[in-house]
């Protein structure tokens, strides 16, 4: 009877030991490969800027030990261990982090680092936002993918309310042609391939430079003279002067409404650049440059 | 005329002696490569890996087995190559100047591998196919722009390449510029020689074809001391010389085809390994070959293991670093050896 009992206790102990065994998860990334996590992730290196400011967003930054150069948002990322730059990773230092998860970006990530991690026994969950909705979708899936659902959702359904509210006021406005430059020397912009696209679309503007065939095209001044934009947005690192230049060298050409008008801004291109929840706040202030007279506030 | 007048013969011990020896120093930058990088594995982990030690951690076992080795290989099989590809191509040109890079070799098959890249070909084996023809290609090029009617001048041979590989540089250049492909802009580091992606599968596909090709590349290192020697007095002496010429050029552009497909564009590793290899050992083929594919292997070795240290966690492309050395390199010989050389 009492060996009867034992046998019954230790099957029940290996039934637990088996579903405790099987818990892992597996996800389906961006790029459709499986990436399985047999306990949720508690050492995460992330390869991307964005990336960081993502997990920090979502309240996991204790679990973040390790970071690329350049991750200097919030700031407290920036005291994290560095493992090269996002194009150019260092493996040794990822695997001398031991790390159980790391989230990569297939937009600058170079494919064959990615498999040496996969090798190194390291689950690599890569995305790949396009838009400024795909960034929304991304921070629930990473939401999902370390254990935080419930935050990863309100913070999403915040981030579309703010979103749908910029599309909802703009939409009936007509939409002015806007120039915006992302580098000065030569003069360059962007095509409709880009997220610079995207933000300028749902703000309700009209990207002057949407169907050049190169995806970061140079443009001339002589075209922006023949173009006539009536905004020009300047992509600038914050609190640099050079920028100020940049800016003025347009004011010169009063042939252009958006000289004529004042319409000449700088926007910082961390709130741009990063497919990150800061974009949100980069589509808010884009908006207001070329929609300021709709009531904002 | 160069010194290839062989002054006493050369004793096959003699070769093997010296081979074995830079066989023993390669061993040796290969060990003291695995032991430096950016995470600390120290000389004893170092032991327990290659001896199975099972209380090795899991991490050392991991970067000296996954990720420095297999670069390793890689950075030496490449470093072999390019210098083997150098060597030869001295020989047959008459020319201290040439080598794959400075001929446009190097960026065909570059071209080849972004054209690939744009044709959405595999990695493993479309891309090096692609380099590979691209290689072919640049030296047939090269050799119909140089061609007269007695043989092969070789400094309008050099003008050509150096034509080639100007031209095929900007047409990658433009590929980057227009492409839509995120692939690409990643590219930028491997057209400055990146050896950062290597595993073991790379090495698996290089290692098959250079054996063969340093075979039959050595088999006709007698001719190469002749062809040195002047094209006419070789055909007197009965060397097939077109034919022999052939076969260096087709051996040379696989080999280095394959190597660009998975390192990139690494200049300089053939020009100054095998003139290094000349001034200490002498112009005999029969042991220049084997002295500077080792001596390649090695100095690319030591090249790229600066590359991944010196500004670590972050790294420089391997190019940088043998450019750096090779460049001051390359104005030394032209000022001290370029007038001796040209004269044949």
């Amino acid at each position: 009877m009492l060996f009867r009992r034992f046998l019954l206790l230790l099957s029940c102990a290996l039934m637990l030991c088996w579903i405790s065994a099987t818990q892992a998860a597996t996800f389906r990334d961006a790029l459709g490969r499986s990436v399985t996590l047999n306990s949720p992730a508690r050492r995460i290196v992330s390869l991307a800027p964005n990336l960081t400011e993502i997990l920090y967003s979502l309240g996991l930054g204790d679990r973040v030990v390790g970071v690329t150069q350049f991750s200097y948002y919030p700031p407290e990322a920036a005291q994290k261990p560095k493992v090269g730059s996002y194009a150019n990773l260092n493996v040794e230092g990822i695997i001398s982090l031991s790390p159980d998860l790391a989230i990569g970006t297939a937009d600058g990530n170079m494919p064959g680092v990615i498999k040496l991690l996969e090798q190194a026994g390291i689950p690599v969950y890569v995305v790949n936002p396009r838009r400024v909705r795909d960034v929304i979708e991304t921070i629930g899936r990473l939401g999902e993918l370390c254990d935080v659902p419930e935050k990863a959702k309100s913070l999403c359904s915040r981030l579309d309310r703010r979103v749908s509210r910029i599309l909802k006021k703009t939409a009936r406005l007509r939409r002015p042609l806007v120039f915006f430059q992302i580098n000065e020397r030569p003069i360059m912009s962007v095509n409709k391939n880009t997220f610079h696209h995207d933000v300028i679309h749902l703000a309700g503007g009209v990207n002057m430079a949407q169907d050049e065939p190169l995806t970061y095209p140079r443009i001339s001044v002589e075209e922006v003279l023949r173009r006539k934009p009536e905004v020009i947005i300047i992509s600038s690192m914050g609190g640099d002067e050079r920028y100020e230049k940049v800016r003025g060298e347009w004011l010169k050409w009063s042939g252009i409404p958006a000289v004529k008008s004042r319409r000449v801004h700088l926007v910082d291109s961390d709130l741009l650049d990063r497919p990150s929840p800061r974009i949100v706040k980069g589509l808010e202030t884009v908006a207001k440059l070329i929609h300021p007279e709709v009531e904002w506030d | 005329m160069i010194e290839t007048t062989i002054k006493r013969p050369l004793s096959p011990m003699r070769v093997l002696c010296i081979s074995l020896a830079l066989c023993l120093f390669l061993s040796l930058t290969i060990l003291i490569s695995l032991l430096l990088g950016t995470a600390e594995v120290t000389m004893k982990q170092l032991w327990g890996v290659f001896t199975g030690d099972p209380d090795v951690k899991d991490m050392a076992n991991l970067i000296v087995l996954n990720i420095r080795l297999p670069r390793i290989l890689l950075a030496g099989l490449a470093g072999f190559s390019l210098s083997l590809g150098g060597v030869v191509f001295q020989a047959l040109l008459r020319n201290p100047l040439a080598d794959p890079f400075i001929l446009g070799v190097s960026s065909g098959g570059a071209f080849g591998a972004v054209l690939g890249i744009i044709l959405g070909l595999s990695f493993s084996l479309g891309i090096p196919l692609m380099s590979f023809g691209g290689a072919l290609l640049t030296i047939y090029l090269v050799l119909l722009m140089g061609r007269r009617k007695m043989g092969m001048e070789s400094s309008t041979i050099l003008l050509a390449g150096v034509i080639i590989n100007a031209f095929f540089t900007a047409i990658i250049m433009f590929f980057i510029a227009t492409a839509a492909d995120d692939r690409l802009h990643t590219m930028l580091f491997w057209l400055y020689g990146d050896l950062s992606q290597s595993g073991y599968s790379q090495s698996l596909v290089i290692a098959p074809a250079l054996v063969v090709g340093f075979v039959a590349l050595y088999s006709l290192a007698r001719h190469l001391n002749l062809i040195t020697a002047g094209e006419e007095t070789a055909l007197q002496l009965g060397v097939d010389v077109e034919r022999a010429k052939m076969i260096c050029f087709l051996v040379v552009s696989l080999i280095i085809g394959l190597v660009v497909a998975f390192s990139g564009l690494i200049g300089f590793v053939g020009l100054i390994v095998p003139h290094l290899g000349r001034m200490i050992f002498g112009s005999d083929h029969r042991l220049l070959i084997p002295v500077s594919a080792l001596g390649g292997a090695i100095f690319l070795i030591i090249a790229d293991t600066v590359a991944r240290t010196v500004i670590s966690p972050s790294e420089l492309p391997v190019g940088v670093i043998t450019a750096f050395i090779g460049a001051p390199f390359f104005i030394y010989l032209l000022k001290t050896r370029g007038s001796k050389w040209t004269r044949s």
